[in-house]
């Protein structure tokens, strides 16, 4: 039975500096397996549509425009991933990697996370493509915030 | 009565201070205000770092009262408005009015008369009380749960405090309190009286409910205890006059047991050394339940404080 | 606004009742208590849960094997590594598959930190509860380490993912190996210091001694697991009893407290952190070499399975059912917390209202996992069952009100 028994952490503290970190001041380095935002290279992928297939947020769309001629968007939806890189293992081309820079992704708004890899063309084709057919069309149902009004 | 050097000087400049000034504005009332909440701040940051946290900037505890003062004080159905309104006021009002029967900032107490100690002893509890009545006004639960608590409490603590204050006041042979200060200056009473000022310190700990004397605003059982109905100005007002009080209750238990209070010097770093105390016990201890803290008081705090004065008045006789 | 004076809300019938919850500082999460209260002593406990139900069990049923892996990883922040390889186990059991060596000692090192990072964190809430904010801090400052080690492995701090079907995603290497044999040398002392305070620091144990005492009978009758039936001396643990993965080849040792009180539990969950180190470093040090991922078929079996893995609360059980497609059946989880909770109503009664949040944080709770939808049948038989459409208006009515 003692009185105070953490006394001896209390006056090593007191000398030291204090355990918070000062972030954004200062950041830690990530570890190099870190899950950042996902990376496409597009040099080998087939177009399977794996990787869409088995994400669990549905964050990803693999469209393909031209399959021979390897002509493909690859819709990266970064507020919906998880981080979970399961599309990363289920690539069987390897296709896909996570950075492990990329984690400071807060914003304040959703308009940045739609992204689109592909070459430059493509991604025009395509969303030239998708705005004519459907002007107000939303590529997949998503849950809508709930308005209270 | 005998004042150190500086206070001497400093002393001689105040009798020229219009009153008001000094009740209002220094050495009472706002200047007192700002005293305690520095003092809530070193609390914060010291217990802070003793937890190898950073702990809250300096301007934090100013920042939480403007923040509370700008915020909507709900009044919940069902109290008496009058009371909810006025109690804060009279808490605070009470802890300033302590604030000028002591040393504050080693300058003569504003005022000061024959039996003072009694006053400011019972102006010390009325912020408990009101308090108590505060949460004992709304029908929240919690707060009626804290409330039995808080009373529950002062009525344990303040037995032996109060003898733990009047055992300097039996020494010294008065009951003012700047001459007790002042007969303290030759006299260390914490070496011959080294149980009342534990059962003092500890005292001021169970008055201000700093942990482990906390069970009445234990957050994880009863939220914020009396104060949970709560908000903006009462609070704030509540909040600030626990901070004065923690400065009153702090140079008292200095005046008293460490050598007295000279100057501004002497308090600074007499009430300084006993708010580290104050901070170190808070940070090693477990809150106590409600009847362990009954308990404590009643059998271990009263008891030693009264064996104390008993040896004292045996000493007396013997040596007379 | 004038309002009829309420009279009634502190009573209830002619008890005074103490709510704790859905929203309250003791409570992380929401779980609704109403204890009765004589002053200070408590005379009746109820509960009601249900505010975090999240439909998990329905969702699954709509989603491939592969990503409902992710989505009963998520049953629960604190084990979430333990519901994934609990689900991993009985779909590769259903799929007769047998994973590498390698994937399942990596598993087990996987577990074997989560569970030291669960009691870690179970330690600082119990002493907050208590009101010994220093002990708090100081086990969450020192609960980082295992953090960044989880973190270092898996490059997640929170849901790892560290489980595909068929394996686990990530290797460990001989550098990160010694990254963690140091956190861990530093765990152990620190955890040696904790057991030194929640042993001998007097006013602690004047909270936790000899409360909530839990006799061997009465977990037994209350079906008590995990650590809050070890420590009332109930040597249950499906590590040993029906070992599963790698906990075949490394044993795990069963630690068990016969007193049954809160201080009994601190000692148990602290001495099992002392021992998944000791597990984590005999698996590093014999880590199998070898592959890390078998194939798995996207189309499991028909057939269903139960399986059953020791998260840091207790035993995990899953049911599951495949139909032979590439998504299940039904699959029917039950949580370590659910089983728990009857004995914080039992153990309630005749205490003292402070000890209230420290009886329920005594069986570590975890609100989101354990919750149940309930369906009230009214007595003409009919069910009532509001679409997502009429639970929205009805939401949007309540806030206009
Ligand atoms: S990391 Fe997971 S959630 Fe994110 S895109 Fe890949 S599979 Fe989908
Ligand atoms: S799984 Fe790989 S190859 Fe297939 S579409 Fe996705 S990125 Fe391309």
């Amino acid at each position: 039975m003692k009185l105070g028994a953490m006394i001896n952490d209390i006056f090593e503290s007191i000398f030291k500096h204090p355990v918070t970190e000062h972030y954004p001041f200062e950041r830690k380095e990530t570890p190099s397996q870190f899950r950042g935002q996902l990376q496409w290279n597009r040099e080998n992928c087939t177009g399977c549509g794996l990787c869409a297939k088995d994400c669990p947020a549905n964050a990803i769309e693999v469209i393909v425009l031209d399959r021979k001629a390897k002509q493909f968007v690859f819709h990266y939806n970064v507020d919906h991933c998880l981080f979970c890189a399961q599309c990363v293992h289920s690539c069987r081309q390897g296709c896909l990697s996570m950075q492990p820079q990329l984690w400071e992704l807060a914003a304040l708004s959703r308009d940045g996370y739609q992204l689109y890899y592909g070459n430059e063309n493509d991604i025009q084709t395509y969303l030239a493509s998708q705005t004519a057919a459907e002007p107000a069309a939303t590529p997949r149902p998503a849950v809508q915030p709930v308005a209270l009004d | 009565m005998e004042l150190g050097p500086v206070a001497r000087v400093w002393h001689q400049g105040v009798p020229e201070m219009n009153p008001i000034v000094a009740l209002l504005i220094f050495p009472g009332g706002l200047f007192v205000l700002t005293l305690g909440l520095a003092y809530e701040w070193v609390d914060r940051k010291l217990l802070a770092r003793a937890q190898n946290r950073v702990g809250p900037r300096w301007f934090q505890p100013l920042a939480d009262v403007f923040k509370l003062l700008a915020k909507e004080e709900v009044i919940p159905n069902d109290v008496n408005p009058l009371l909810f309104v006025g109690l804060p006021i009279a808490a605070l009002a009470g802890a300033l009015t302590a604030a000028l029967y002591v040393p504050i900032f080693g300058l003569a107490p504003a005022y000061s008369f024959e039996g003072d100690l009694i006053v400011t002893v019972y102006l010390l509890s009325l912020l408990t009380l009101c308090m108590g009545l505060a949460g004992a006004n709304t029908l929240n639960r919690f707060a009626l749960v804290g409330a039995t608590r808080t009373l529950t409490q002062l009525f344990s603590y303040e037995a032996p405090f109060m003898l733990a204050l009047l055992a300097p006041a039996f020494v010294a042979q008065t009951w003012q309190i700047s001459a007790i200060n002042s007969y303290a200056s030759t006299h260390w009473l914490i070496v011959t009286q080294p149980i009342g000022f534990l059962v003092a310190l500890i005292g001021l700990m169970g008055k201000l409910e700093l942990p482990p004397f906390d069970a009445p605003e234990a957050e994880t059982e009863i939220v914020a205890g009396a104060m949970t109905e709560y908000s903006g100005r009462g609070l704030a007002l509540f909040r600030l006059g626990k901070g004065v009080e923690m400065v009153v209750g702090l140079t008292l238990v200095a005046a008293f047991y460490l050598g007295g209070i000279g100057g501004p010097l002497d308090f600074l770093l007499k009430t300084g050394a006993l708010l580290i105390a104050i901070v170190i016990i808070q940070a090693l201890m477990t809150r106590l339940r409600i009847e362990q803290t009954v308990g404590l008081w009643w059998r271990w705090g009263a008891l030693l404080v009264l064996v104390q004065l008993l040896l004292y008045i045996l000493w007396e006789v013997v040596t007379a | 606004m004038k309002q009829e004076p309420q009279k009634v809300i502190t009573k209830k019938g002619e008890r005074f009742i103490i709510p704790i919850g859905p929203q309250h500082p003791a409570l992380k999460e929401p779980g609704h208590f109403e204890f009765a209260v004589d002053g200070e002593t408590v005379t009746d406990a109820t509960v009601r849960l249900g505010y975090v139900h999240r439909g998990i069990e329905k969702g699954v049923e709509s989603r491939n094997w592969v990503q409902n892996l992710y989505m009963l990883e998520r049953i629960c922040g604190i084990c979430s590594h333990t519901h994934a390889m609990t689900y991993c186990l009985g779909v590769e059991k259903l799929a007769a598959v047998e994973v590498p060596e390698r994937a399942q000692v990596i598993r087990l090192i996987m577990a074997e930190l989560e569970r030291i990072h669960s009691h870690m964190l179970w330690l600082g809430v119990a002493a907050h509860e208590a009101g010994f904010d220093t002990l708090f801090m100081y086990t969450w400052r020192d609960r980082e380490t295992v953090m960044d080690l989880l973190e270092l492995l898996s490059g997640n701090r929170v849901n790892y993912s560290a489980n595909l079907l068929g394996g686990v995603k990530f290797d460990i290497s001989p550098e990160q190996a010694d990254k963690i044999r140091q956190g861990l040398a530093f765990l152990a002392e620190r955890n040696t210091h904790y057991l030194d305070v929640v042993m001998n620091d007097m006013l602690l144990l004047g909270r936790i001694r000899g409360v909530g005492v839990m006799t061997r009978e009465q977990a037994e009758k209350l079906g008590a697991i995990g650590p809050t039936a070890r420590a009332s001396g109930v040597a249950r643990d499906v590590r040993l009893d029906a070992p599963y993965g790698a906990y075949r080849t490394f044993k795990p040792k069963l630690i068990l407290e016969t007193a049954g009180d809160l201080e009994a539990r601190f000692i148990v969950r602290l001495r099992e952190i002392a021992d998944s180190c000791r597990l984590i470093n005999e698996a590093l040090d014999n880590l199998p070499s070898g592959d890390l991922t078998v194939r798995m078929p996207r189309r499991i079996k028909e057939g269903e399975t139960i399986s059953r893995v020791e998260a840091p609360r207790g035993e995990a059980f899953y049911f599951i059912k495949s139909n032979g497609s590439d998504i299940p059946e039904r699959i029917k989880v039950r949580t370590p917390t659910i089983c728990n909770m009857g004995s914080v109503l039992a153990l309630a009664k005749g205490h003292q209202l402070a000890d209230m949040p420290m009886i329920l944080v005594g069986i570590d709770p975890c609100f989101s996992c354990n919750d149940r939808m309930i369906t009230l049948r009214r007595s003409d038989g009919e069910a009532e069952t509001w679409s997502w459409g009429q639970l929205r208006e009805y939401g949007i009515k309540a806030y206009q009100r």
